[in-house]
């Protein structure tokens, strides 16, 4: 009795953290001429509003490039900073691991603040969109080090030496051992890193390049001066890319836990 | 094939020798074991001559050239670990390939040395097979087999039995020694075990406190113990005490319980010492009471099948440790009286 009574609340509370998402979903599919839920009958008009919207599809390609640019820094990065921290840091560890995990630890408000000073005062500025990426990166790095650290604890010394004692030198090692075994954790920080510069709003917001706007900014914009279902059409949208990538990365690069 | 030669080597952590100034010489083709108690240096050693641990001080020289300075993956030598350290995404087909890809071995080459590897650790219908879905016992074949492909010219052992339960270590023992004395291969291993060292090795390397206490064949090591901590390591022992009666012409005679032994002469020792002897369990026999010998009473019998342990105390006070066959068995409680061969009362040291 009592595990019913429970299994019905967790239904619920999922239902209500769900809710905002299925609303915009089927709000998206809106024939009216207004944000609204229920629908007011079923179509794609505003799906071809947005693919006809020139704004619209160049933040999505600007968020698409500046969400890969981010991942693969962040991945290198943070590969050989949790490589670092897991093999190398001795008794800095603990101070090691603070300092990568301080971006989560710090309002965004005042890191993007801090950024913004500093490309200026470096003389960058934010002509181009270098402030943004470092931005993305420093804000997505800790999780790439949590999860490939996480990876690599469990990744026994003793394997390496093997491989040494069979003959493989360090890069040899490296691709053929250690990144196999690993992988999990790297494919699952990449996931995060992308995810997470593609909605990134705050560092965006203050750094982004004069002229230029990623997704969430241009949706914000958007709906400060309009109220049409094209806006739930760019969420519903947005979340089916990010969906996709999940998938897509799950089946060609096999997330696939090994056989262990 | 590759005569080892280790001079004067030393490892220093910090404050610790981990291991300090042991020299060796194997044999090619010898089969030589570290034994000694946990803590002792033996894997510390063994890495040095892997290369997986930079030596401090002193030489490794394989056929007389010095490798220190050569890296782990030049060195060519197999090396199997504790946990076995498979590689968990590879089949064994795929482990042993590895290090055959890293020396460029021809493709139809490479697959006849795999099957006769294989073959040689009685697994060959296992080629696909990933790690985790072999036994304990196959695993271990599988290492072996993936440090023997390669055809090196050592190969190192680190406790490779530690992990199996009793009955397997002891098929394995005798495994890894028939095959190691089959390929011929200059052999190094590492075990606490002294039974395993001393059923697999050539020589035995006792080893305390990163010092090599003593290098010896297995029956000089159990028989003529060079000091109390290799005869207390190395099986049970008694300890017996006497004195020295007299030394003559090179001789020391001593009188003990069972009667007057004999031992080379050595410094520092005169007659009137007290000495202290060791005792193996198994020399000592048992007798009915007033035969020759000391009498004693059983204290306490454990029967293990092939053998009866007995604890007997002496009427002198003393307490043995004896070992006998259950052909003679006597009770907890009879007297017996209790005789040992001279030859097999060894000369430890003077008594402390
Ligand atoms: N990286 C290290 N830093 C500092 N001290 C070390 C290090 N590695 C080993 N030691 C010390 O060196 C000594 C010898 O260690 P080693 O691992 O060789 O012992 P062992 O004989 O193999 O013991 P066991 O039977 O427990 O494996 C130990 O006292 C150990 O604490
Ligand atoms: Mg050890």
């Amino acid at each position: 009795m009592r595990s019913r009574v429970l299994a019905a609340y967790c239904i619920l509370i999922y239902l209500f953290l769900a809710a905002p998402i299925i609303i915009v979903v089927g709000a998206s599919f809106n024939a009216g001429n207004f944000l609204t839920f229920p629908p007011q009958g079923l179509s794609l008009r505003w799906y071809v509003v947005f693919f006809h919207n020139d704004v619209f599809m160049r933040a999505i390609r600007t968020s698409l490039w500046v969400a890969a640019v981010t991942t693969c820094v962040s991945l290198v990065v943070g590969t050989m900073a949790a490589l670092f921290y897991v093999q190398h840091a001795g008794r800095w560890k603990e101070t090691v691991r603070v300092a990568m995990l301080a971006p989560l630890l710090l309002p965004e408000v005042l890191t993007a603040i801090a950024l913004l000073f500093f490309v200026y005062a470096i003389g960058i500025g934010t002509r181009s969109m270098f402030g943004m990426v470092v931005g993305h990166v420093l804000m997505t790095l800790p999780f790439v080090f949590i999860n490939v650290a996480a990876s690599l604890e469990s990744f026994d010394p003793d394997w390496d030496m093997a491989a040494r004692s069979l003959g493989a030198g360090r890069w040899t090692r490296f691709r053929r051992i250690m990144l196999p075994l690993i992988k999990p954790g790297v494919i699952g920080g990449a996931l995060f890193a992308f995810i997470i510069s593609f909605d990134m709003f705050t560092i965006s917001f203050l750094l982004k390049g004069i002229g230029t706007s990623t997704l969430p900014i241009q949706l914000f914009d958007y709906l400060r001066t309009n109220f049409t279902p094209e806006a739930a059409a760019v969420s519903t949208l947005s979340v089916l890319l990010t969906l996709g990538v999940v998938i897509v990365s799950d089946k060609v690069l096999g997330l696939k836990l090994h056989r262990f | 094939m590759t005569v080892v030669r280790i001079e004067s080597l030393s490892k220093v952590y910090g404050a610790v020798r981990a291991v300090d100034r042991i020299s060796v010489e194997i044999g090619d083709g010898e089969f030589i074991s570290l034994l000694g108690p946990s803590g002792c240096g033996k894997t510390t050693t063994l890495k040095m001559i892997a290369g997986f641990e930079e030596a401090s001080e002193g030489a490794i020289r394989f056929d007389g050239a010095d490798v220190v300075r050569v890296p782990a993956e030049k060195r060519d030598i197999g090396m199997v670990f504790q946990n076995y350290a498979l590689f968990p995404h590879m089949t064994v087909d795929q482990n042993l390939a590895f290090g055959l890809e890293m020396r460029r071995v021809p493709r139809a080459e490479m697959r006849s040395r795999i099957d006769r590897v294989l073959e040689m650790v009685q697994l060959s219908g296992f080629s696909g097979r990933y790690p985790s879905q072999l036994s304990g016992g196959q695993q271990q074949r599988v290492a072996l087999a993936r440090a023997l492909v390669i055809e090196p010219r050592i190969l190192l052992l680190d406790e490779p039995l530690a992990n199996l339960d009793a009955k397997l270590r002891e098929e394995m023992r005798v495994f890894i020694r028939d095959l190691q004395r089959r390929v011929g291969i200059t052999t190094v291993y590492v075990t606490h075990d002294q039974a395993e060292a001393m059923t697999m090795s050539d020589r035995v390397v006792v080893m305390f406190g990163g010092r090599i206490a003593q290098v010896g064949a297995p029956a000089d090591i159990y028989e003529r113990p060079q000091n109390l901590d290799v005869a207390r390591f190395v099986g049970q022992v008694n300890l017996v005490s006497g004195t020295v009666a007299s030394a003559d012409d090179g001789t020391l005679a001593i009188d003990t319980a069972f009667g007057r032994a004999a031992a080379p002469a050595r410094d520092g020792l005169h007659p009137g010492q007290a000495v202290t002897l060791s005792l193996r369990p198994e020399a000592i026999g048992l007798g009915a009471p007033g035969k020759a010998g000391a009498p004693g009473r059983v204290e306490a019998r454990y029967y293990s099948g092939s053998l009866i342990d007995y604890r007997v105390a002496l009427d002198g006070g003393e307490t043995l440790h004896v070992q006998s066959f259950p052909t003679v068995a006597f009770a907890e409680g009879d007297r017996v009286s209790v005789h040992a061969p001279a030859d097999r009362l060894w000369l430890i040291g003077a008594a402390q």
